[in-house]
């Protein structure tokens, strides 16, 4: 087995994979839900004490169920949880060494259970395409069972009780994470942004910092979470991404027709780039893999598997770069692993796409 | 100072938003605030936003002349974890669970802010909680039942009943509610 093989059986999650509505646009929903326990302090003020009491509740009400393993993330190295940070699993909340916390993964990873993050709780799922109804199906069922053995903070009037007041109610955040290169192109994602704020959610980029969309990959989210019901909000997020995934179909299908040169241009362009670069700086990298990833969806590029997008998307990132190269690296070194890296998968994928 | 975004009414509300590295203040009044949604794209999308959005809660209008620095009182404080509401403004973070009982009064205005202008809850509600409702509904109504019973002598029932408000409360205290409850 390659290095790469190897290194990819041990980094791939399944949120990363090509299955799920709307796959070619839609890269991935999340759901989370809030929830602490009465009679302890938030994480922010609590103490050691109240710490390992919450953390130990809530392992104990999750034994036994399904293959869930507890991990304290006092025992995972530094850079195994920045890359559990990379993988989109934990916050980088969770991932400060100087607070403890302890995350509840699944077996296929599509659940983590975030143990004292900024609540004592955080029930997370991630699932690959657009598929809220059923995330949020499965983390409420997940709520559901450890409401019966732990005692929740829930209040008549504001509902379910948080550390900030901006997820009281519902605790709910929901989430889709879009890849959005023509309307991007096109300049639209501004008068977007804007009116999508008025309908009471967000949208901001996925990767990198701020309002900067690295590669094009933008998350759009609600803001309320409270006075709106579980079901409502889901439905309006979805109604919302619909719109989005048919706004961004458009401006495709306005670049191919009007610009169809450029666009082939551009898409093979950057393909070269990163099948022959010897150095590839992150921003370089995803917005080249931006480019290919809108090319395989067009027919433009025809024998690369478009999961090898999104897994480079996650790898290409600090933490598993250095997991591939199997040592620490310093950022001139990474720019150099990370052209390695996207030659060698992509490689890999024209293969395993040739065979299909 | 005169609201940025009407250029009407007085500003109340300093907003500091960063941008590419560029730092920029807003004063705003407290309607064209409650209208901006501080936490959608507006002001950078930025949930932590939320401190320097509630930050001049206690600052009327006149604070931001140097000259006009009233003392102002901390407001409740949380009797389980000791946070003030002042302190809750400023980091904008609950201590605890209690605190959401400490500042009951002030919350919905907080809310207001936060969430778009709700301010109760419309969602799930966990099943031990709904079954604690019901549980000190049916204790007042036996209780109720209790007294009538006693005003018409009628002791045994009234001794019966009485047993069946303590079954009810015994459960309560334990945490449950809705094992008791049919």
């Amino acid at each position: 087995m390659s290095s790469i093989e190897n290194f990819l059986k041990n980094a791939v999650t399944p949120w990363m994979g090509p299955k799920g509505e709307h796959s070619n646009i839609v890269m991935s929903t999340r759901v989370r839900l809030a929830r602490n326990l009465k009679g302890f302090r938030f994480p922010l003020d609590f103490s050691r004490e109240e710490a390992e009491e919450v953390d130990h509740q809530v392992a104990a009400a999750l034994e036994g169920m399904e293959d869930f393993s507890h991990i304290p993330m006092e025992s995972v190295p530094a850079i195994q949880r920045q890359a559990l940070v990379e993988k989109h699993l934990i916050s980088p909340q969770l991932a400060d060494p100087e607070r403890p916390g302890s995350v509840i993964l699944s077996g296929d990873e599509s659940v983590s259970i975030m143990v004292n993050e900024e609540d004592h709780i955080r029930i997370q799922v991630i699932y690959p395409g657009l598929h809220l109804l059923e995330a949020f199906d499965r983390a409420n069922d997940i709520d559901n069972r450890l409401e019966e053995a732990l005692p929740y903070a829930f209040d008549g009037e504001f509902g379910y009780i948080t550390s900030c007041p901006t997820n009281t109610g519902t605790g709910l955040r929901a989430s889709v994470m879009l890849h959005l290169p023509a309307l991007s192109i096109t300049s639209n994602m501004a008068r977007i942004a804007q009116a999508v704020a008025r309908l009471g959610m967000t949208v901001r980029g996925s990767y990198g910092e701020g309002s900067d969309a690295l590669g094009n990959v933008y998350q759009v989210s609600n803001q309320l979470t409270l006075g709106k019901s579980e079901r409502d909000i889901l439905m309006d997020l979805r109604d919302l991404a619909e719109r989005l995934i048919e706004q961004e179909e458009r401006a495709r299908r306005a670049l191919l027709e009007h610009s169809p040169m450029k666009l082939e241009d551009r898409v093979w362009r950057s393909y070269g780039i990163l099948t022959n670069a010897r150095v590839l700086a992150t921003d370089e990298a995803a917005n080249r893999l931006s480019d290919v990833r809108l090319g395989i969806d067009m027919g433009i590029i025809p024998d690369v598997d478009v999961s090898v997008l999104n897994e480079l998307m996650i790898f290409m990132q600090p933490a598993f770069l250095q997991r591939y190269a199997g040592e620490t690296l310093q950022p001139g070194e990474r720019d150099v692993f990370r052209a390695k890296l996207i030659r060698e998968r992509i490689g890999m994928g024209r293969q395993s796409g040739r065979e299909n | 100072m005169i609201c940025d975004n009407c250029n009407e009414r007085p500003a109340s509300v300093v907003v500091t938003q960063s941008k590419n590295g560029k730092t920029e203040e807003r004063h705003l009044c407290d309607v064209c605030a409650a209208h901006f949604q501080p936490f959608q794209g507006d002001f950078g999308g930025d949930p932590l936003g939320i401190q320097q959005f509630l930050q001049n809660w206690f600052a009327g209008p006149g604070a931001f002349q140097k000259t006009a620095q009233p003392q102002v009182s901390n407001g409740p404080e949380c009797p389980n974890c000791g946070l003030t509401f002042r302190r809750f403004i400023e980091r904008g973070k609950f201590g605890c669970a209690e605190c959401y009982n400490a500042f009951r009064k002030e919350l919905p205005e907080v809310f207001n802010k936060v969430q778009g202008g709700h301010t109760r809850h419309e969602g799930k509600v966990p099943a031990s909680y709904s079954g604690r409702i019901a549980a000190e509904r049916k204790i007042k109504d036996l209780r109720r039942q209790m007294k009538e019973a006693i005003n018409q002598e009628e002791f045994e029932q009234a001794a019966k009943l009485r047993d069946e408000v303590r079954e009810l409360e015994r459960g309560l205290e334990e945490g449950g509610g809705q094992d008791v409850v049919d």
